[in-house]
């Protein structure tokens, strides 16, 4: 504290010396920084490239021997890991085209329509927001256990496909959108889902598609409601089954090869896109965070 | 609604968003009935008509049946005996008062409550310095620093936790390896709980510092400079101008990253449970409580522990919004 209450009079005296200097130690305590945020996802990609073998003699370093036999492994093991990478793909596309579809057309009318308790159904819908999804597992556990949906894919896909966050985002987005649009659509003669489908989805384009990210990439990430229940290895999605891989013969060991193969593979769909659209992606997460 | 990692900080920033036009209007309706293009949206002879409500339906339908009706469902359950068949008995608190009286219970929101502060106060702090430092006049190559520090939110949270329960591995981890010791990190409650925290504020920090980032290139550059023709140092702006003006937005943080920590369940089971089983009861997250008595088919006891949670959050929430609202009149 002190040295940084004194600095400035040196600052003044000389500006250069003490500004390189400061330069300097802030350029090292970021670059320092970065490596500590992209070490780990370094070191599973590299140790992804090692066998399960190696990793117990050689966790630490470069591999002593490159080799693909972890990937290869990735479709051998169990049932096949790959099974469960399907699994986790199709729950979430399943999932992300469900939910951005219904939430567009209920935002439609709650941004375009004027009806009976429009903005009091609004208002309820988002008031459930406070209520965390983990306080209704276990009713909804019953609720599916019923219909004997426990271990199938469909009982991971249902519960998340009507996201208030979505309605809330992409009818915010459909309010901005000037109604002239609609009426040049009504006058062509076009119905309501007409006008919906041909101008109202169009024009959303990019609000639809930086939700259906967020909303993919939480469900790629669900964890607490996958491990209750799919508990069978051919329903499971990655997340579930990586953290089980243990070796055949030993048992408890885990094949730390195999699973940084495996982690690999369920990060680099993520890596992409989000190469592909870093600002996006980023000011979509803090969205409405600090804006006022 | 499955949610974690990145995803629920966007829930909770959604969160944000609209709690803004309730303490504006009190209201929430009114925000909406005045924006400019809204009250007349469609053409009078398209109002009054079922269709709307044909389009609100299928998303209302699901609402309903997968989360609202579950949700009243799980209240009801928790003042219930029932084990997944038979009859189900009605117990009054009964299952609340046994929550509370199990030492599990308060030593797993002990757990939830060290993980938040031990991880939410050194995160913040580092997520607002690296801002401050990338936000100076300084650095230059900006573009370059904020995506790789943001890199560890886009790593699955599994994928995360198993990458650090690889590295800090008693026998076979990086760190005892390249250290030549065999120290007991994972095994070792008392210090996997610290292994939890570490997680937490590496994936953490990336958000915090982006969020802080954006809020620091919004004060007003006028009041600075203003300053600095006062003479003021920067270090003297930071700490008496800076700092103080993002007071809120730290507390507002701070509590934001509570609920989240409240419902924490991936990060300390993958990391500290062997081989996918859940974490022992020493560095368990409260919502283990949840999951364990439905694994067990005791309903009424899961429902009661996700009440009580609930309220929890509830508590953080209400103080939240009251953060929020000192936020707006400053």
């Amino acid at each position: 504290m002190t040295a940084g209450m004194k600095r400035p009079s040196g600052a003044a005296a000389q500006p250069d010396r003490s500004g390189a200097l400061r330069k300097g130690l802030v350029y090292l305590v970021l670059i320092w920084a970065c490596a500590v945020a992209i070490y780990p996802m370094i070191m599973m990609i590299i140790n992804s490239f090692k066998s399960d073998r190696e990793m117990n003699i050689n966790p630490a370093g470069a591999p002593i021997q490159w080799t693909l036999e972890s990937y290869q492994k990735v479709f051998q093991f169990h049932n096949g890991l790959w099974l469960n990478l399907v699994n986790s793909i199709i729950i979430s596309l399943v999932s992300t085209v469900a939910a951005v579809f219904l939430c567009a057309l209920a935002a439609y009318a709650f941004a375009k329509y004027t009806f009976w308790a429009r903005d009091a159904m609004f208002a309820l819908l988002l008031a459930t927001f406070m209520v965390p999804p983990e306080i209704i597992i276990p009713g909804q556990y019953i609720f599916f256990a019923r219909l004997h949906w426990i271990n199938t894919l469909q009982i991971q896909i249902f519960p998340t496909i009507t996201p208030v966050l979505g309605l809330f985002f992409i009818r915010q987005y459909m309010l901005g959108i000037p109604d002239e649009m609609l009426e040049a659509a009504r006058v062509d003669g076009a119905g309501h889902f007409a006008t919906f489908w041909r101008i109202m989805v169009p024009v959303s384009a990019p609000v639809l598609g930086a939700y259906a990210i967020l909303h993919f990439l939480s469900v790629w990430n669900a964890y607490t409601w996958p491990v209750l229940v799919a508990t069978k290895a051919e329903v499971q999605p990655i997340m579930v089954m990586l953290p089980q891989m243990v070796d055949p013969v030993v048992g408890f060991l885990p094949v730390w090869g195999t699973i940084m193969a495996g982690a690999t593979l369920a990060t680099i769909p993520i890596l992409v896109v989000f190469i592909a659209f870093q600002d996006k992606f980023m000011s979509s997460v803090v969205v409405g965070a600090v804006k006022e | 609604m499955p949610n974690t990692g990145l995803a629920e900080r966007i829930r909770r920033a959604g969160i944000r968003m609209r709690i803004k036009p309730v303490a504006d209007s009190a209201w929430l309706g009114r925000t909406a009935l005045e924006h400019p293009y809204h009250a007349g949206a469609i053409h009078k002879s398209w109002r009054n008509s079922l269709v709307p409500y044909l389009f609100v339906a299928p998303f209302l339908l699901f609402f309903l049946t997968l989360f609202l009706g579950p949700a009243v469902y799980s209240l009801y359950l928790s003042f219930c005996r029932y084990a997944g068949y038979g009859s189900i008995e009605w117990v009054g608190w009964q299952n609340y008062l046994a929550i509370w009286q199990y030492p599990v219970f308060w030593t797993e929101i002990r757990n939830v409550l060290f993980y938040w502060i031990a991880h939410a106060v050194p995160m913040m702090a580092l997520a607002f310095g690296l801002a401050v430092l990338v936000n100076s006049t300084l650095v230059k190559y900006k573009n370059l620093f904020k995506p790789l520090i943001f890199t560890p939110q886009i790593v699955a949270t599994v994928a995360a936790a198993l990458i650090f329960k690889n590295f800090f591995g008693t026998q076979y981890g990086i760190l005892n390896r390249v250290l030549g010791v065999e120290i007991p990190w994972l095994s070792d409650l008392n210090l996997a709980r610290w292994v939890v925290v570490a997680l937490l504020v590496w994936r953490g920090l990336g958000y915090w510092f982006v969020i802080f980032l954006a809020g620091l290139t919004s004060i007003n550059p006028e009041i600075l400079e203003a300053a600095m023709v006062d003479g003021a140092t920067s270090w003297q702006r930071l700490v008496y101008q800076t700092i103080p003006l993002m007071r809120n937005s730290f507390l507002f943080a701070f509590v934001v990253d509570g609920v989240v920590t409240l419902r924490l369940f991936a990060e300390p089971n993958v990391l500290v449970g062997k081989a996918g089983a859940l974490a022992s009861v020493e560095a368990a997250p409260i919502l283990n409580m949840v999951i364990e008595n439905i694994q067990t088919a005791r309903f009424g006891l899961a429902a009661a522990t996700g009440w009580t949670l609930f309220l929890l959050i509830a508590i953080l929430s209400w103080l939240q919004f009251r953060l929020f609202q000192q936020r707006g009149e400053s």
